[in-house]
């Protein structure tokens, strides 16, 4: 599955990505992953993910993120306080296999 | 507890991002936001022209020789920064509204040139006066852009536009449809500067100057550090939603910073964004730093010292979201007491040796990744004070951090040894 993350500058996100892609190592789930900031999120939106992920800090800005990804059907959510850690890849994992439908 | 952590996050925190998702002052942020390239490259400039070695060296002899020349990069990028950030806002105003972009910038930058009289040298030379392209004229740019924008859109749902057969190509179309908004902007633009002859910088400047010096002072900056430490403790982007409103401010306060120190004037401002970053967000929002080395040096839960090890390296480059939601600071009594006081006292503190003159102010813009102390040396012009003042702030943070750490891993630490964690 692709994933795309949003965060304010899309550093932060980027750290948190590396803890969801040993956990998705680990759980031998294929995953393409990449993080971007609030700025380049409308542009990189349209290049085929299958779900976007909204870091928490900016969640305030989700409306704007959902109606970007809205015009390309891709679904938009945002992530948990508690998954958004270095210790919180498996959680987040589970949030992304949710949201997406998968088990 | 939790009621009114939801009364602060539902009816206090969340009205007051929603302003800052205004659809100007969003065009605003992003405006300004798409300048700061420039800005931290021109500024470069000025450590050119001003090295911080000894006046003896040859470097500083050939600087000071050739000062003028080194500056003309600054000139015509920092120095005019206003000109860049009006084409900013006109672009992102106009996108938000779903207009063409580059119509909403070029319409922005002729209604701010629009402000300004050219002088006429020797009959025939027309010079354009560049102060009021610079921070001088932020305002004015801000303001001008957003009615030239908001002309074009009022032209575009009453259809005020030259539409053009379907045959014709789009660019050739596009440049019709701006035919009006263009006219009715330059037409009042011209009967505010040419015809009635008004000053709307120096109009503007009257009406805002209240405003930029109370930014300035103690309390112009214990208020924003607060309400960006109280928004990080919901787990929303502080400095996000408090720079969109404040943003403008601090450049002004770097613009004019740099303008004095090229033009050898002493430095009139404490508190640009470079204040706040260098000397208070240390390892980032909530000068976390001291937490990170509390974290690594004293933690006796599994957990923290994972957490410490993780987020040491991200922590010297300024990037701490993964302490505030690994720690948690976010939504946590105990880690946000600390998250909240520290800033402001090391605020204080950096205000004050500012302010008695014993760290230079800062007036160099450097991205906000790099090392504080490295962050602070340069923004200062290279005043190795900065970098005491830093690491005092590192020290301050880290004392302050320790004793809300210890309580707050010895918990981890009984759920560990309960075996009732998660984790």
């Amino acid at each position: 599955m692709k994933v795309l993350f949003v965060c304010s500058g899309g550093l932060s996100s980027g750290i948190i990505l590396q803890t969801l892609q040993e956990e998705a190592t680990k759980q031998g789930v294929q995953m393409k992953i990449k993080s971007v900031g609030t700025e380049q999120f409308e542009t990189e939106i349209l290049n085929g993910w299958d779900i976007a992920m909204v870091a928490p800090q900016v969640r305030h800005r989700y409306q704007q993120f959902k109606a970007a990804a809205d015009l390309v059907q891709v679904p938009c959510e945002i992530i948990p306080l508690q998954a958004y850690s270095p210790l919180g890849g498996s959680m987040l994992l589970e949030t992304i296999k949710r949201c997406l439908g998968i088990d | 507890m939790e009621k009114w952590t939801y009364w602060l996050e539902h009816k206090l925190a969340s009205p007051m991002t929603k302003l800052s998702e205004q659809r100007h002052l969003r065009a605003i942020r992003d405006g300004v936001i798409s300048a700061l390239p420039f800005i931290i490259i021109g500024s470069f400039f000025l450590i050119l022209a001003f090295p911080p070695v000894p006046e003896q060296t040859w470097i500083a002899q050939w600087a000071q020789q050739h000062r003028s020349e080194i500056l003309i990069p600054y000139r015509l990028t920092m120095f005019i920064m206003s000109l860049y950030i009006s084409c900013g806002i006109g672009y992102h105003l106009a996108k938000s509204y779903r207009l063409h972009p580059l119509a909403g910038a070029q319409l922005a930058i002729a209604g701010l040139l629009l402000t300004i009289v050219p002088t006429i040298i020797n009959g025939n030379t027309f010079v354009l006066p560049m102060v009021n392209l610079g921070g001088h004229g932020l305002f004015v740019a801000i303001l001008v852009s957003i009615i030239a924008v908001e002309i074009l859109r009022i032209c575009q749902t009453h259809r005020l536009t030259i539409t053009m057969p379907k045959q014709v190509p789009t660019s050739v179309a596009r440049s019709f449809e701006a035919l009006i908004p263009v006219a009715i902007l330059i037409g009042l633009m011209t009967l505010f500067t040419v015809i009635l002859k008004l000053d709307l910088h120096a109009i503007v400047s009257y009406a805002v100057t209240p405003f930029v010096r109370a930014g300035d002072s103690l309390l112009g900056v214990l208020v924003p550090v607060f309400l960006i430490t109280f928004f990080w403790s919901f787990g929303i982007h502080g400095v996000s939603v408090v720079g969109t409103i404040v943003r403008p401010v601090w450049e002004v306060y770097l613009a004019k910073n740099a303008e004095a120190v090229a033009a050898g004037h002493p430095i009139p401002y404490i508190s640009p964004e470079t204040f706040y970053q260098w000397f208070i967000w240390i390892g980032g929002s909530g000068a976390t730093i001291g937490l990170a080395f509390a974290m690594l040096f004293c933690a006796k839960s599994k957990v923290s010292k994972t957490l410490g090890r993780t987020t040491i390296i991200p922590s010297l480059f300024n990037i701490n979201e993964p302490i505030i939601f690994g720690a948690p600071i976010v939504l946590n009594p105990i880690l946000i007491i600390p998250f909240i006081i520290c800033p402001i006292l090391t605020a204080t503190l950096s205000y004050i040796v500012t302010y008695i003159g014993w760290v230079h102010p800062t007036y160099i813009m450097v991205p906000w990744t790099l090392p504080a102390p490295i962050g602070a040396y340069l923004a200062t012009g290279g005043d190795w004070r900065a970098i005491i003042l830093v690491l005092t702030n590192i020290l301050i943070s880290f004392l302050i951090y320790l004793p809300f750490f210890k309580m707050h891993d010895r918990k981890l630490h009984r759920l560990e040894k309960n075996n009732q964690t998660n984790f």
